[in-house]
């Protein structure tokens, strides 16, 4: 049944209505409200552990998370200047050749290498190209008889720089080694496939095996050595050596000879290198000015 | 059956009505409003809450950061970056913890977050009446505020601060948010937490500090720099005196204990006046540490730095100019209440391996931190001519014996007037060798030489040898005339100390992360890039300007060390160099005004290096080198001595002692005049 609302009459009807028990409960509950509120700081409380039953949910933004993350980018960019020395160091601790050694340091990259390793890599090499790297005697005396601490290797574009270091971070000895010199010194240079007579730094000066074999033996025995410097290059070969040329410029002391060899699949040449003053002796030879 | 009312009057019943209805209204309007002020808090919970940032656990974590500390090359720590020192509340002063208490938040212990009463009473002045802003943040809320949000005053940001506080108050201890609290406050001058501010502020440990201290700092947070104690003392006493009275009024303290504390001025420690480095090389070696690895790094990353520098060598230095500028502020006639003094500064380099043993950049590091041993490029006068004589001497033959004249010079200038170098004694003197032309600085002579060289070949020799700044291919080159700076002069020095070879100048040592792992090393290499011989017979000419020349007076002084060097003045006084070198320790110095302003003395004479910078290089080195023993440079296998005549250059008749004789050093080809003419 609905009772249409209409306006109290009188006084003690509007009494009664304002003060019905339902309004008094309402009142009542809503002090007690406010009262327990101010009293016990429920609302805060109750605030206070929802927000904490979310946290783990929120962002970690704010003054104090940036400080953190300060903190953390730092460490991590140290530990990846650590780990990137230490990727060096196994890569270089596995290093066989020298060639190896400078293929895994980026430039920037460094390592300290033990004297044993660089001892190590240093025999690997063949006697006649290992003075290429350093005279044997002057590695003897670095390592044996100077005030050396460590050997400290880093990583160059195109190569590394290896420094002989003594206990009050002096630099000794420092040599730079270039990859490329250095493949060619364990190597050789590349072969190429083609005629001799075809590259335009030996033309002139290609001469057939026999004639320049021939010419070598006329040179007095000390100087072959320095002729053909790392001789292991062209012993591993299979092919039959043909023609020999001798390059028309000087690198470092050095003038490049090349070998043409016939093999099945066509003709290779190689390329060594021999010392300066030993390929003009043997020139003389091969231009029967002996005198 | 009715029962009987007494009807009120008409019009009173209206009246009543109206009033009851106004009670039921306000009644149930309050209701609403409450019921919808519930609700839109609730929303703005819920709705804020995603967006409020995490809360660190344990609240500890927030000031727990690694420092960064830098060591001289005696091992001794000489300061630590990025520090955090936090401390628990058992090491701080019950009387700082009382009066941050009763100047923050008094109710701190009874609360939960929010003070309401305050906040009820903060927002009635904010928003009805105007131009008045009342603060309510508890120390929960600052804490919150401090650690999470930006300074921008919004009423969302405020809101949020709110919620982050009544999170901190419901998963942490009373005790816990004291201590974040006190650890991470600002106070001002650099000072974060109470430990760093009572060492800054007083020298002494948070525990230490007594009423009138604690009252101090606990009055700073409000405005670390208006009430910055060094800057403005007495406001930051009066600031103190309410913190006091405040303490009083919430019962921590007694009335007498108030007035007791109001009458005395604390000291404050003077040795360490704000938190910055103090130093110099420290502020030079920090910034090439940003350079290399970032700011993160530097002053978050607690990583080791063994520096270059020498403590005892450094201590020296700061001395040393600071008596030398105080002598030559008595030169001048500079009065204690003038502002405008004249500034030093002095480097000093291990001459075998480049190391950087010292640096001072000017008289107070405090009153003025521009570093002028490294970032002040000056006109370094004569100090350039070791430079225009290895040329010369490399170039064109020439040697200490050659003969030149001292004469009126006139250059000609393509496009611009002709040069006309002076003597700065104005007077010439005929023919002399070149060791007596370099020991008294023979400007005429200088010019000519530079005229058959070129100042090509001079700038040439000093870029070898280190000089970075741009040099100028211009004749004044000879007379110094192009901006380098001390350390640049120091640097390239060495390199005569050590005949030709160059070591570079650096700082740093090595550099280690937390764990000790080697992150940076710095290694000594040699380059040769004079030819030894012919420097030695420039160090043998410098040797002379100390022996006889224009820097005699340190061998006045009492320096009797094998030592070289050379005075350098700028024809205008404005710059006053001594740069020298022994076989191990290079040290350039220089003297002036940091404004274009001349040093002149009393008598109205201009003030040379001679005279301002070569006693401070004297007072510095000799003390330098007390304790080492004493060595001379080392001459190269093909130097032969010959005695001439200064005006000849010929070796002198015997018996004849009237003339003026110089040794000196030839190269076994070079000849004497007589040589020549056989």
């Amino acid at each position: 049944m609905i009772r249409q609302w209409y306006e109290p009459q009188n006084f003690s009807e509007w009494l009664r209505r304002t003060f019905s028990y339902l309004n008094i409960a309402v009142i009542i509950l809503t002090a007690i409200f406010v009262f327990s509120e101010f009293r016990f700081d429920w609302f805060e409380n109750l605030v206070g552990s929802y927000l904490s039953s979310t946290n783990k949910l929120r962002p970690e933004t704010g003054a104090i998370w940036e400080a953190g993350k300060q903190t953390s980018n730092a460490h991590e960019y140290l530990n990846q200047i650590i780990s990137k020395k230490e990727d060096s160091r196994q890569n270089v601790h596995e290093a066989t050749t020298f060639f190896d050694l400078a293929s895994n340091l980026l430039p920037g990259d460094w390592v300290t290498l033990e004297k044993y390793q660089f001892k190590t890599l240093y025999l690997t090499l063949e006697k006649s190209v290992a003075l290429k790297i350093i005279e044997p005697a002057q590695l003897i005396w670095i390592l044996n008889g100077s005030s050396l601490d460590r050997i400290f290797c880093e990583g160059i574009t195109g190569g590394i720089k290896i420094y002989f270091i003594d206990s009050e971070n002096r630099v000794i000895r420092q040599l730079e080694l270039k990859k490329e010199d250095i493949f060619e010194i364990e190597h050789g240079i590349d072969p190429i496939t083609g005629n001799l007579s075809d590259m335009e730094g030996f033309q002139g000066r290609v001469y057939p095996a026999k004639k320049f074999f021939d010419a070598i033996f006329k040179l007095p025995s000390d100087i072959i050595p320095d002729l053909m410097v790392n001789p292991e290059i062209l012993l591993k070969q299979d092919g039959k050596m043909i023609n020999i040329g001798i390059w028309n410029e000087v690198e470092n002391g050095y003038i490049k000879l090349g070998f043409e060899f016939e093999e099945a699949d066509g003709k290779k040449i190689i390329f060594i290198k021999g010392r300066e003053w030993a390929v003009w002796q043997l020139s003389l030879n091969l231009k029967g000015d002996t005198n | 059956m009715g029962c009987l009312a007494i009807e009120p009057q008409p019009e009173r019943r209206y009246k009543l009505n109206l009033f009851l209805k106004g009670v039921r209204l306000c009644i149930f309007f309050g209701l609403i409003l409450v019921s919808a002020g519930c609700l839109s808090g609730m929303f703005l919970v819920f709705y804020l809450a995603t967006d409020l940032p995490k809360l660190p656990f344990p609240l500890s974590r927030i000031i727990e950061t690694p420092s960064t500390q830098v060591f001289a090359s005696n091992g001794q720590m000489l300061i630590t970056l990025g520090e955090r020192k936090t401390i628990p509340l058992n090491l701080v002063s019950q009387d700082f913890i009382n009066a941050i208490l009763a100047t923050e938040d008094h109710r701190f212990f009874e609360h939960h977050g929010i003070n309401k009463l305050r906040t009820l009473k903060g927002l009635y002045i904010t928003l009805i009446k105007k131009g008045r802003v009342q603060g309510a943040s508890t120390i929960t809320q600052q804490l919150a505020k401090n650690l999470f949000f930006s300074f921008e005053k919004t009423y969302t940001r405020k809101f949020k601060e709110l919620l982050v506080a009544l999170q901190i108050e419901s998963s942490n201890t009373k005790q816990e948010i004291l201590h974040a609290y006190i650890n991470q406050i600002h106070f001002g001058a650099g000072a974060q937490g109470v430990e760093k501010a009572a060492r800054v502020f007083f020298g002494k440990s948070a525990l230490d500090l007594n009423l009138p201290e604690a009252a101090l700092l606990a009055g700073l947070p409000k405005s670390p720099t208006n009430y910055n104690p060094y800057r403005y003392y007495d406001r930051a006493l009066k600031r103190r005196d309410i913190v006091l009275k405040r303490m009083e009024q919430v019962g921590l303290i007694t009335d007498l204990e108030a007035q007791q504390a109001m009458l005395i001025k604390p000291e404050l420690h003077r040795n360490q006046s704000d938190s910055r480095t103090g130093s110099y090389f420290l502020d030079a070696l920090i910034n090439e540490l940003i350079q290399k690895y970032g700011e993160d790094v530097v002053y978050h990353g607690g990583i080791k730095v063994f520096s270059t520098i020498d403590t005892r060598l450094q201590s020296y230095a700061k001395q040393s100019i600071k008596n030398g500028l105080e002598r030559l502020d008595a030169m001048i006639g500079i009065k204690p209440e003038d502002l405008d003094r004249p500034q030093g500064a002095l480097v000093s380099i291990d001459t075998g391996s480049g190391a950087v043993k010292a640096i001072v950049g000017g008289r107070n590091y405090y009153k003025s931190e521009f570093n002028r041993a490294m970032k002040s490029r000056r006109q370094t006068g004569s100090g350039f001519k070791p430079f225009l004589y290895y040329a010369a001497f490399k170039e064109l033959g020439f040697h200490p014996a050659t003969v030149m004249t001292d004469q009126p010079v006139t250059i000609p200038v393509k496009g611009v007037e002709d040069w006309e170098p002076q003597n700065f004694n104005k007077t010439f003197l005929g023919d002399m060798i070149l060791k007596k032309a370099l020991t008294h600085s023979v400007n005429t002579i200088a010019a000519q030489i530079v005229e058959n060289v070129g100042p090509g070949a001079v700038t040439s020799v000093a870029k070898s040898c280190g000089i970075q700044s741009p040099l100028k291919d211009v004749y004044s080159i000879a007379l110094g005339t192009s901006n380098v700076t001390p350390f640049e002069m120091a640097s390239a020095y060495t390199v005569f100390a050590t005949l030709g070879v160059l070591h570079e100048p650096f700082l740093i040592w090595r550099v280690e992360d937390a764990f000790g792992r080697v992150i940076f090393e710095h290694f000594v290499q040699e380059r040769r890039v004079l030819d030894p011989t012919i420097t030695y017979q420039i160090v043998d000419m410098m040797k002379s300007v100390i022996e006889s020349g224009s820097g005699r007076s340190v061998r006045k002084l009492g320096f009797t060390r094998p030592a070289a060097g050379k005075t350098g003045t700028t024809n205008s006084y404005n710059d006053a160099w001594f740069t020298g070198f022994t076989p191990t320790l290079c040290t350039s110095v220089w003297t002036g005004f940091d404004k274009n302003k001349k040093l002149i003395d009393m008598n109205n004479a201009g003030i040379t290096g001679g005279k301002s910078a070569a006693p401070i290089w004297t007072d510095f080195t000799m003390k330098a080198l007390k304790s080492d023993p004493e060595r001379d440079f080392p001459i190269p296998g093909d130097i032969r001595f010959e005695a001439v005549e200064t005006t000849t250059g010929c070796n002198p008749e015997e018996g004849n002692e009237s003339v003026e004789v110089l040794t000196v050093p030839l190269k076994s080809e070079q000849t004497l005049c007589m040589d020549e003419e056989q």
